[in-house]
């Protein structure tokens, strides 16, 4: 059963003699608890499609549904609450809020939405995630791969149904990015989370269910792997 | 280091509001430093206008006793290209005066040849007629007509030398001598005499030729491009070395070649300080803009570092951002404030050419080029040291650090603190604050940014509190200044104008020596004489066509002495000036009022009295005023000086050995039985002249006043409250009882029926020069004046609002500064964050939480600085008035609730400036934008 569908997704940015098309008319549908790599070179439009799945951007022209749900017919305030209950956002450089310590940026999109922390979860988290005993730190003292799981961390945090990571080791050493490939593949694998990775590393490409290569705003090519 | 400048500039345009905030500040500074700068060299005009309207414009003299000596020096200077004029006065002698002519005119008439450009050099200026342009022709000074004197007349003198008399003959005048006859037509008058006309015996009179070749002379010279004192004087000593050199030295100070003037240095000091103020005050400004400039930045003079930029270079960067923006921030500054200065001199300038004399010379703006230039020197001096400490920061960029810096929050040493404790789930996110209970999460993480960074906001809150305190001040200020004007001035005088006058003291009395009772009895008479001709005066000036009378009373201190309980607590509290008698009375000095009938009448029954009580034959009774004012050792205030009613004893007249009057006064140092001392006004064999003696050994004549009723206001009349004890009688009293220790000072008040109480005082003066004339008056007048107490409360009120005016330009100037500090702090903070505000939306923050967040940080900035300030202003304003309250009782503390109000709104203006504009800044919109900025 397909969670995501991108329809005929074009995004424009400037007009006239500026004018940039970042997605051309992009189609594609993504299963329920898929691993999916988005791949391409540098601007070829993979971030602006990650944002639009994500709904932090609006498009030109075409829909993103979530769940049969028309993603950009939300208002602004309900694309916020989609956000924080949808999906979870991971970025290349972390994106933590500075002044907050691992806790609060992790139960951060919990608090926006008003409810109450599973705590639970948090524990559970910060155990897995290896976080136990960092959980005062503010992101200024802790190491890029413990930031980086902290932001997991906090796009996990809310259970989303969608997990769109945006070159989540592009900042990382290999041990890391082997550790953070793991903890998204186990997160994929034992909560069904559906999980969309953008990433130049061949190697975590091959890891996923599927590949989507993307050229100068369009999809070249959707791969399948068999194992 | 071309590309570099390039860079530069395509920063300075990439960023156009930062760009025109900081043009912004650079050219406020200008402007303040230009308005300071101007202003003074307008004020220095405006005193070079006096002083040449009152001195004229020459610049140094050279006085001789010998004309003949003279021409060589004249043909040098007419030789010197430094010298713009000459004008020579020479003495022609002096003219023998009439008596009649001696009272207006002084001893004699001095007359001086003119030659050369005397009209301008001495600022003589004919108010009728002409200079005289050949011999035989004189100009004379401007009381000639109330002699008689009309141009086109002949006016003859004896003109000769002036014999001055021996030193120790003091009773002997100056005389003419030698004197011929000599005829002059008047050809004008001039109206102003200035101090190089006049002399003690008179004011000169100017013709032309007709000097002696061996009289006395003095050259005036005017010189061009002169830069010194120094130089003044050496070239009229180079032109005319064997004469004594003067210098005009207020002119040479006003006209900015002289130095060393106490005042002058005084009025330079207030500017330096101004301008120092003002720099400071920039500097804070302009630094937080280069700061934030550089902080947002921080990332690209890392990747220019990494590209091979020397720290120089990047140093030369903001340096020459500095350099641009002041190229462009000092002319518009400059405009500003000429601008700003047009416009308040437009405004004050009337008033302060007023309050000058109100000579018809406007105060005006004076542009002087070499102010403008050390205004734009100081203004650029300003922006390099604001811009030095960022220059430096940028060009110690650390590669790496800069490259992977992804946030620009500083976190301090307290935040990591907090930090550590915020683990608990449960208790997180219920942080304290009032901004999280009113903002909620928004307000919570409003409070960590701020608690847990350095802030950079504190330069915003201290510039804010700043601007708060000088506002609040200058408010504080002007309150005590208008409560002060309106306690020196008494409160309201009982008429807008005045008339005042006292009878010259009789002088020993000629004939049989007297007794005190004797002495006694004459001093009623006189009193009686002087009550007669002073009603006649006073119905006199009652005629004038536009009088509205108020009434008059006349006044006079009383030596009494009253029995303790009678006395008031000021006594004990050292407010009245009084001893104790041997008897264990009180003996002080009463000021004792004659009030005119009618006003009395009016007195006594607003207290319920009769009036006919105190008109009773045999009967002296007064009513006594229960307060007044004394000094208690710390405070002029209102005291309690008559606690009830009873009966003084009031000494009338003291005699020593039958013949020489004494007046009469508290004896405060040494101690008699009496309480009084007698201090004699004339020796002779029995007392020395100016000694005092205790009373009781002096015949004296006393007198029983019933204080018959005790009112805590005085009569409308007699105004305030006097010092001490002040008793009110009946005018009809003066008719037969001196209670007066010495000739009473008569006063009276009038209102001017149509409002023009200057008219109402020259038409007062008109008929008082005629009433209180000898011919009309029994006795001679030791003085009369005439007040227009309207004139002087305009006076004080234009002066208090010239003060108010300048208090508050300088108070709003730097509100201005603070609002633009705090509205480019705060927008630049929320600028430079813009990327952890993108974070937090692509996370679900909704709008609604989002502005709730940013108008908490903006609220926390104008808190952070309103509070402080507003306490600091309280106490800055309670300390004023505790300093004037100590001197002046009865001032209420009070803070000045339209400053408090214009600070809040100034701080209200500038974080809903700041809100707006870094709400639309950071708008949603910017969210992908933002993100991608990796």
């Amino acid at each position: 059963m397909d969670i995501l569908t991108v329809s005929h997704l074009t995004k424009v940015y400037g007009e006239g003699a500026s004018e940039t098309r970042a997605l051309d008319d992009v189609s594609f549908s993504i299963e329920e608890g898929a691993f999916v790599a988005i791949v391409g070179s540098s601007g070829s439009g993979k971030s602006t499609l990650l944002h639009l799945m994500g709904g932090v951007d609006r498009p030109t022209s075409g829909r993103v549904l979530l769940s049969g749900h028309d993603v950009y017919s939300r208002t602004d305030d309900e694309l916020a609450v989609f956000r924080r209950r949808e999906v979870g956002l991971i970025y290349q450089f972390y994106n933590l809020v500075p002044v907050l310590s691992v806790v609060e940026n992790m139960t951060l999109p919990v608090i926006l939405d008003g409810r109450p922390i599973n705590q639970a979860r948090l524990a559970s988290l910060l155990d897995t995630l290896g976080l136990k005993g960092r959980e005062g730190h503010l992101p200024s003292q802790l190491s890029g791969g413990q930031q980086q799981r902290v932001a997991i961390g906090r796009a996990l945090m809310n259970a989303p149904s969608v997990v769109l990571a945006d070159e989540p080791t592009g900042n990382l050493d290999t041990k890391n990015s082997c550790e953070i490939m793991q903890l998204l593949r186990d997160s994929n694998r034992v909560l069904g989370q559906t999980m969309v990775v953008i990433t130049h590393d061949e190697e975590i490409a091959l890891a996923a269910d599927r590949i989507i290569a993307v050229e100068d705003g369009s999809i070249v090519r959707d791969e399948r792997i068999r194992r | 280091m071309r590309s570099l400048s390039g860079y530069t500039v395509r920063s300075l345009r990439a960023n156009k509001v930062r760009t025109g905030v900081t043009i912004a500040g650079v050219a406020l500074a200008a402007a303040l430093l230009t308005a300071v700068f101007t202003t003074f060299s307008s004020l220095a005009h405006f005193l070079y206008q006096m002083e040449v309207h009152a001195s004229g414009t020459w610049m140094a003299s050279a006085q001789t006793q010998d004309l003949a000596r003279f021409s060589d020096g004249l043909a040098r200077a007419a030789k010197d290209p430094s010298v713009e004029h000459v004008a020579v006065l020479s003495t022609v002698g002096y003219g023998e005066l009439t008596p009649e002519q001696q009272d207006m005119l002084g001893q004699s008439q001095p007359i001086v040849s003119v030659e050369g450009d005397a009209g301008e050099l001495l600022g003589i200026r004919p108010s009728e007629g002409r200079f005289p342009e050949h011999e035989g022709e004189i100009l004379l000074f401007e009381v000639w007509p109330e002699q008689g004197a009309r141009v086109g007349d002949d006016l003859t003198f004896s003109v000769g030398t002036l014999q001055r008399p021996a030193e120790d003959d003091p009773s002997a005048e100056v005389q003419v001598v030698d004197g011929s006859a000599r005829t002059y037509e008047v050809v004008g008058f001039f109206d102003r005499a200035n101090l190089e006309l006049s002399s003690d015996v008179g004011v000169s009179a100017l013709t032309v030729g007709d000097a002696d070749e061996a009289s006395s002379a003095v050259a005036y010279l005017s010189f061009s491009g002169m830069g010194s004192a120094e130089g003044v004087e050496e070239a009229a000593e180079g032109l005319f070395p064997d004469a004594r050199v003067k210098l005009h030295s207020s002119l040479l100070r006003y006209m900015g070649i002289s130095s060393g003037a106490s005042i002058w240095a005084t009025f330079i000091g207030i500017v330096v300080v101004l301008a120092s103020v003002i720099m400071l005050s920039c500097v804070s400004l302009i630094y937080n803009a280069f700061d934030i400039s550089v902080a947002e930045r921080i990332r690209q003079f890392g990747l220019l570092s990494s590209v091979g930029a020397t720290r120089g270079q990047l140093r030369r960067v903001i340096l020459l951002e500095a350099f641009l923006v002041a190229l462009v921030g000092i002319p518009l500054g400059i405009l500003v404030g000429l601008g700003g200065c047009w416009a308040t001199f437009a405004w004050v300038g009337p008033l302060i050419s007023d309050l000058a004399g109100g000579l018809g010379i406007p105060f005006e703006v004076a542009v002087d080029g070499r102010m403008l230039g050390v205004a734009a020197a100081l203004t650029l001096v300003t922006v390099i040291i604001s811009a030095w400490i960022p220059a430096k920061r940028a060009s110690r960029t650390n590669i790496i650090d800069a490259i992977r810096a992804t946030g620009t929050s500083r976190i301090s040493k307290r935040g990591r603190a907090q930090a550590e404790r915020a683990t608990d789930p449960e208790r997180i996110w219920r942080g304290a604050g009032i901004g999280a209970r009113i903002f909620g999460v928004g307000g919570y993480l409003a409070r960590a940014s701020r608690k847990r960074t350095r802030s950079k906001g504190r330069a915003a809150s201290v510039s804010l509190a700043l601007a708060v305190v000088l506002l609040v001040t200058a408010g504080s200020l002007n309150v005590l200044l208008s409560l002060l004007t309106g306690a020196v001035m008494g409160g309201e005088p009982a008429g807008e104008v005045s008339v005042t006058a006292q009878a010259k003291e009789g002088g020993r009395p000629d004939g049989a020596p007297l007794a005190a009772q004797e002495r006694m009895q004459m001093r009623n008479g006189e009193l009686a004489e002087e009550e007669r001709a002073f009603q006649g005066a006073f119905s006199a000036l009652a005629g004038a066509p536009d009088a509205q009378p108020v009434g008059w009373y006349l006044a006079g201190s009383c030596p009494i002495t009253m029995p303790k309980q009678m006395v008031g607590s000021a006594l004990e509290e050292g407010g009245i000036y009084g001893v104790e008698t041997a008897s264990g009375e009180i003996a002080t000095m009463a000021r004792l009022s004659y009030v005119s009938d009618d006003a009395f009448d009016a007195y006594a029954e607003s207290l319920g009295l009769d009036p006919e009580r105190f008109r009773e034959p045999g009967a002296v009774r007064a009513i006594g005023v229960a307060k007044g004012y004394g000094n208690d050792g710390t405070k002029y205030r209102l005291m309690q000086v008559l606690r009830e009613v009873g009966t003084v004893s009031a000494v009338t007249a003291a005699v020593a050995g039958g013949t020489t009057p004494m007046t009469v006064n508290v004896a405060a140092e040494e101690r008699t039985e009496s309480g009084f001392v007698g201090y004699a006004v004339w020796g002779d064999d029995t007392v020395a002249m100016g000694e005092s003696y205790p009373l009781e050994e002096l015949d004296i004549a006393t007198l029983p006043l019933e204080v018959a009723a005790i009112a805590d206001e005085p009569p409308v009349l007699a105004g305030m409250h006097g010092e001490g004890v002040s008793l009110i009688v009946p005018m009809s009293l003066a008719q037969t009882t001196c209670l007066v220790e010495q000739d009473p000072v008569f006063r009276s008040y009038f209102d001017p029926v149509d409002g023009d109480h200057a008219a109402l005082a020259q038409q007062l003066n008109d008929i008082g020069h005629v009433c209180f004339s000898s011919e009309e008056m029994p006795f001679e007048l030791a003085f009369v004046s005439y007040n227009d107490h309207q004139a002087e409360m305009d006076s004080n009120q234009v002066l208090s609002m010239v003060v108010n005016v300048f208090c508050l330009l300088f108070a709003a100037i730097l509100a201005l500064i603070a609002m633009a500090n705090v509205f480019n702090t705060v927008t630049n903070s929320l600028i430079l964050r813009r990327r952890e505000f993108a974070v937090l939306k692509s996370i679900g923050m909704s709008n609604g939480q989002f502005r709730r967040m940013i108008v908490d940080e903006c609220a926390a900035f104008g808190v952070a600085g309103l509070i402080p300030g507003l306490l600091i202003s309280a106490g800055v304003s309670f300390l004023l008035w505790w300093a004037v309250s100590r001197s002046l009782d009865g001032l209420a503390f009070t803070l000045p609730w339209a400053y408090v109000g214009a600070a809040l709104l100034m701080t209200v203006v500038a974080m809903a400036l700041s809100v707006a504009y870094g709400l639309r800044r950071c708008s949603a919109d910017n969210v992908v934008e933002a993100l991608r900025d990796e």
